[in-house]
């Protein structure tokens, strides 16, 4: 027997993504229709379809759901974005929350519709929707039709604040979710260094929201295939997700009325451990302002001994002296001395070179990496982060990868997106049967 | 009249200079008309405007974020508003990009297509690359 | 550690402001209006939780992650849907659980039995957890968790790249011991490649390395810089997306291959998943995101603007909503409708997206903002149906009245810690909802049980293991 590999190189073959395609995948059979719009929904059941599920995301007839219609300052879009509509494109923000989906068009409003919802909800095991509350029922495709014509269904509404309370009408985008939930008034530099409340640059409540509720899905599809055999109804609210992240501050206000505060770059709870300057730019002569910028570097040294070790590579033993103890250096009247002393420190440096530097004397640190720089890594490129695929539609894709791994079922990503009903043929046809005349008739009513 | 608030129109050109909330919600010192250059100390404390605008004379503190002529035409370019965020090194311009190749050059359907381009509900060309 | 009394703070009368009830939610309404929200009200509110069973209700899982949030996010959100769920700390305690803001121990909390502190942040992720204590360190204590896991469905570690391995504890050697046994590693950046975990890496590591912090916070020419997150938001992303893994493993497991298999997780690449078209766009055009601040790159209006108390978000990305927004502006301040409706530039949705377009509509909206409060603005908004509502501080979340309605927020009274006011499950179902069962347990508080029950050590054996420092 050859002689067991080291453990890095034991990972590395375990989870290398270029082997994917030859594993099973854990949702292989599961059906899931995804009558989803914006990021919310649409990740959700996307996280499913990574993992093998048949995701069947279904969308209005001809122009789709709106975030094919939104791009960055509506510049960049990947054509057709129907073969009915061939001169206008799907903007990337329909990208990363629909990879391995077959895409069907179909018209709530029509009767037709209704009928086929029903006939392809028998044979699902999962429907996600996000519409307003109580419309679905409105056209009777909830969940109180649904599971009767298919007891195993597991059901899932998202939305930004659920459908029943005082706020249940009220629309919601991830923006409101996350300034509502309390992340974003908590997030951003302090008043008193003259920041201001930040978003979370991604989607995040819809991007996680999605994630959370896909982890209930699961839990709900493990429950009925061990236990009870049972679908359910799951609500997510959006909000409530946001909410639920706030680590201390809700224990800490209810007790003592103490409100969490924005702090920034630094840590509430360690010290030295948060992002600072570096007063030189990595690529000066860059035409690109995301370059020319000037670098960050996180900066964790928050152990007494590594705390001493930064105080000796910036030349500031007084600092380590007068802060020797963690619970000094942590206390909230002497971050600001401690991290002013490090950015004056780094204004002559890249962060590269305060990357080199704090290496060298083992001190933790993580540059702050743009999108070029994640891309470009030979890291993320070798974990498959992020990865290019020959999509078979739009060609040469830049995509990211699965958010986890796993070595016997990995997630993977196949294709990226398709236009508008470009499985019509094969989804009607296949699972409702629908001859070639009845699709003709359907796509000339405009049904699909 | 000059308008107060947040949108400063010039008592010399007419010009509409859009002093943009982040930037200016507390801000005290000299903005520029980017019309006719004409410098404004202004003094805004949560986006109220309790000082100015009047004529000033120094340098700007901070350009506007951006400013229309009295035609409604936008007033753009260096030292006249603040430059905007960007990607790339050209500017944004709004306008749907035609690509036909990804970063590293190869084929991408990234731009307009018409009818008899298609084979199915993709793109002709990018079908024939996976044709056998 | 000697027992003191609580902290002389008196708790804070929660909610301060009543809790509507359905009658003040639903006033003025059809019965027929009512019947939807009461029929959901009826199948999801949280007090019914405990009638109902839970999803993972045969399900074990050992969490010996430690210093690090998405270890414990990772088994909070599989505790809260029912696993069985032992947190197994180092003698000393995972060093999350002694950390408080600002060093300030008055913050912490103290149980009835022990008067141990309790740093919130882990006490918030510590529910529905019990503790037990294992020193990895020793031989003797490896031996035990090599006892342990055989009982075990799924096992959480942290630890640097390699150390289980190289103890004769890891997935190669655990495995063969539990072939059902579900590993899960969790990190910042992974356990192999180039850039691969170091000993003491933690969130914001993640949040740096992933491109999330370089595209947090105003740009540069409104005079701001790349933004963490206020929370160890990578960790709680990357934990939620192992959790995902992790069930996807059982799933596997148990409809399948009858084996477990190894996850890793990575804080992240958690959140590289969910950067949108951050690389898409790379690759398009060779375009690095910008920050763009509250405002966004691909809608507008969708923004979060300051206005008279603090500040506010309004977001109407396409025609109907904008003109009931300028609609709305315009009943105070028709000059600024005017301004907006006058441009014909601003017709088209498209062409309200170029940077210098969301200048002038967002320049325009924040006058009209600040005479007005978040209350106010969201009212008139409100009643023309526009998405919008203001920055919420903790303070107002814990009394939001929607929030408080549905138990987005509630108090719980612990056995051992009294009342802790906390973020509920979002897992909301008819069938098998999450739940909290209790918010925490002191160090080591679980050894006795957990010990006997599992491997069939009695009070002198444990004593024993206490005595040599395994436990």
């Amino acid at each position: 027997m050859a002689t067991a590999p080291d453990f890095e190189t034991y990972c590395q073959q375990l989870f290398d993504h270029k082997t994917a395609a030859g594993k099973p995948e854990v949702l292989k059979g599961y059906r899931v229709l995804s009558c989803t719009q914006y990021i919310l929904g649409p990740s959700c059941a996307s996280y499913l379809a990574e993992l093998g599920a048949e995701v069947i995301k279904i969308e209005a007839p001809r122009r789709g759901e709106p975030m094919r219609h939104t791009t960055p300052f509506n510049e960049p879009l990947l054509y057709p974005l129907s073969r009915w509509v061939p001169e206008a494109g799907t903007g990337l923000g329909f990208f990363g929350a629909n990879p391995n989906e077959e895409f069907v068009s179909l018209d709530f409003h029509r009767p037709e519709a209704r009928q086929a919802m029903l006939e392809l909800a028998a044979k699902s095991d999962v429907m996600v929707q996000n519409y307003r509350p109580g419309t679905f029922d409105r056209w009777g495709i909830g969940y109180q039709h649904m599971s009767k014509v298919n007891p195993r269904l597991v059901y899932q509404w998202l939305g930004g604040f659920g459908g029943w309370g005082p706020g249940r009408v009220r629309a919601s985008y991830d923006i409101l979710g996350q300034a509502m939930g309390g992340a974003f008034g908590i997030t951003g530099e302090a008043a008193d260094r003259g920041g201001t409340p930040a978003k979370h640059t991604i989607w995040l409540a819809d991007y996680w929201g999605g994630m959370m509720a896909a982890t209930t899905i699961l839990a709900a599809l493990y429950w009925r295939d061990t236990v009870s055999g049972e679908g359910t109804f799951i609500e997510y609210s959006q909000v409530h997700g946001v909410t639920r992240m706030l680590e201390s501050a809700l224990p800490l206000y209810g007790r003592y009325g103490i409100r969490r505060e924005r702090w920034g770059n630094w840590d509430t709870e360690l010290c030295v451990h948060g992002i600072i300057q570096c007063g030189k730019s990595s690529y000066p002569d860059s035409k690109n302002p995301q370059e020319a910028e000037v670098g960050y570097i996180l900066v964790s040294a928050h152990t007494d001994e590594d705390f001493k070790k930064l105080c000796d590579v910036i030349g500031k033993k007084d600092l380590a002296t007068t802060y020797a103890k963690h619970d000094e250096r942590v206390k909230a009247e002497n971050q600001g001395p401690i991290y002013d002393a490090l950015e004056v420190w780094a204004k002559d440096k890249t962060k590269e070179d305060v990357a080199k530097l704090l290496d060298k004397a083992g001190i933790n640190n993580q540059p702050v990496w743009n999108a070029k720089e994640v891309s470009e890594h030979p890291h993320w490129k070798l974990r498959g982060a992020v990865q290019w695929i020959d999509d078979p539609t739009y060609g040469d894709l830049h995509h990211q990868g699965p958010a986890f791994k796993m070595s016997e079922t990995p997630p993977r990503i196949k294709w990226a997106l398709k236009p508008v009903g470009a499985d019509n043929e094969r989804v009607y046809g296949r699972l409702l049967g629908w001859t070639k005349e009845k699709l003709a008739k359907m796509e000339e009513a405009e049904v699909i | 009249m000059i308008k107060q608030g947040l949108v400063l129109t010039c008592t010399k050109c007419s010009t509409k200079n859009f002093l943009d909330p982040y930037p200016f919600w507390n801000f005290s010192g000299n903005t520029k008309c980017a019309g006719c250059d004409t410098l404004y100390a202004v003094t805004f404390v949560k986006g109220q405007q309790v000082s100015g605008p009047t004529v000033s004379s120094g340098k700007a503190d901070l350009l506007p974020g951006y400013a229309e002529d009295k035609n409604g035409a936008g007033i753009t370019g260096e030292g006249k508003i603040r430059p905007a965020p960007q990607s790339r090194p050209d500017p944004f311009t709004g306008q749907q990009k035609q690509v036909t190749k990804s970063l590293r050059g190869k084929p991408l359907s990234g731009s307009r297509l018409k009818k008899e381009d298609l084979v199915g509900s993709r793109a002709k060309f990018i079908a024939d690359l996976h044709k056998v | 550690m000697a027992s003191e009394p609580f902290p002389k703070h008196k708790v804070l009368s929660w909610p301060a402001v009543p809790i509507p009830t359905p009658d003040e939610v639903y006033a003025g309404m059809t019965d027929q209006a009512k019947e939807y929200p009461l029929s959901l009200e009826a199948q999801l509110r949280q007090s019914e939780n405990f009638k109902k069973p839970e999803c993972l209700t045969r399900v074990r899982v050992l969490d010996v992650s430690k210093g690090m949030i998405i270890g414990n996010w990772c088994s909070s959100m599989l505790s809260e849907l029912g696993a069985d769920t032992i947190k197994c700390e180092p003698p000393a305690g995972d060093p999350l659980r002694w950390q408080t803001p600002f060093g300030r121990k008055e913050y912490m909390f103290k149980d009835a039995e022990t008067g141990e502190p309790i740093g919130l942040h882990f006490l918030h992720e510590m529910r529905n957890k019990q503790s037990i204590t294992l020193d990895l360190e020793k031989p003797e204590g490896r031996e035990l968790l090599k006892k342990l896991v055989v009982h075990f469905d799924v096992l959480i570690e942290n630890y640097p790249p390699g150390q289980f391995d190289e103890w004769g504890i890891g997935y190669r050697q655990l495995k063969e011991i539990n072939p059902r046994l579900v590993y899960a590693w969790v990190g910042q950046k992974g356990q192999w490649g180039p850039s691969k975990d170091k000993p003491g890496n933690l969130d914001p590591t993640a949040q740096a390395a992933c491109g999330f912090v370089h595209g947090t916070g105003l740009p540069k020419e409104f005079g701001g810089r790349p933004t963490r997150s206020a929370m160890w938001m990578a960790d709680h992303v990357g934990g939620t997306a192992t959790a995902m893994g992790i069930l996807a493993a059982l799933i596997y497991r148990d409809k399948v291959s009858g084996k477990g298999q190894f996850v890793e997780g990575t804080a992240a690449e958690g959140v590289i998943r969910i950067l949108d078209y951050n690389w898409a766009w790379y690759g398009f055009d060779g375009s690095i995101r910008p920050r763009y601040g509250n405002w966004d790159l691909a809608i507008n209006i969708y923004a979060v603007n300051p206005c008279k108390d603090g500040y506010f978000m309004v977001g109407g990305g396409h025609d109907r909503l904008w003109y009931r927004i300028w609609r709305t502006v315009g009943q105070t301040r028709a000059d600024l409708e005017d301004e907006i409706l006058d441009d014909k530039s601003l017709r088209m949705v498209v062409a309200r997206l170029p940077h210098l377009k969301q200048v002038k509509t967002y320049t325009v909206l924040a006058d009209w903002q600040k005479d007005f409060s978040r209350a106010d603005a969201m009212r008139e908004l409100l009643a023309q149906q526009v998405a919008s509502g203001g920055v919420n501080y903790i303070d107002e979340v814990a009394e939001d009245p929607h929030f408080k309605y549905r138990g987005h927020v509630d108090q719980f009274e612990d056995r051992l810690y009294g009342k802790v006011l906390y973020g509920t499950t979002p897992f909301l179902a008819h069938k098998a909802p999450g739940r909290l069962k209790w918010i925490g347990r002191p160090l080591g508080y679980d050894n006795e049980e957990i010990y006997l029950k599992l491997l069939g050590l009695g009070p002198g054996d444990v004593a024993g293991l206490k005595k040599r420092g395994v436990v």
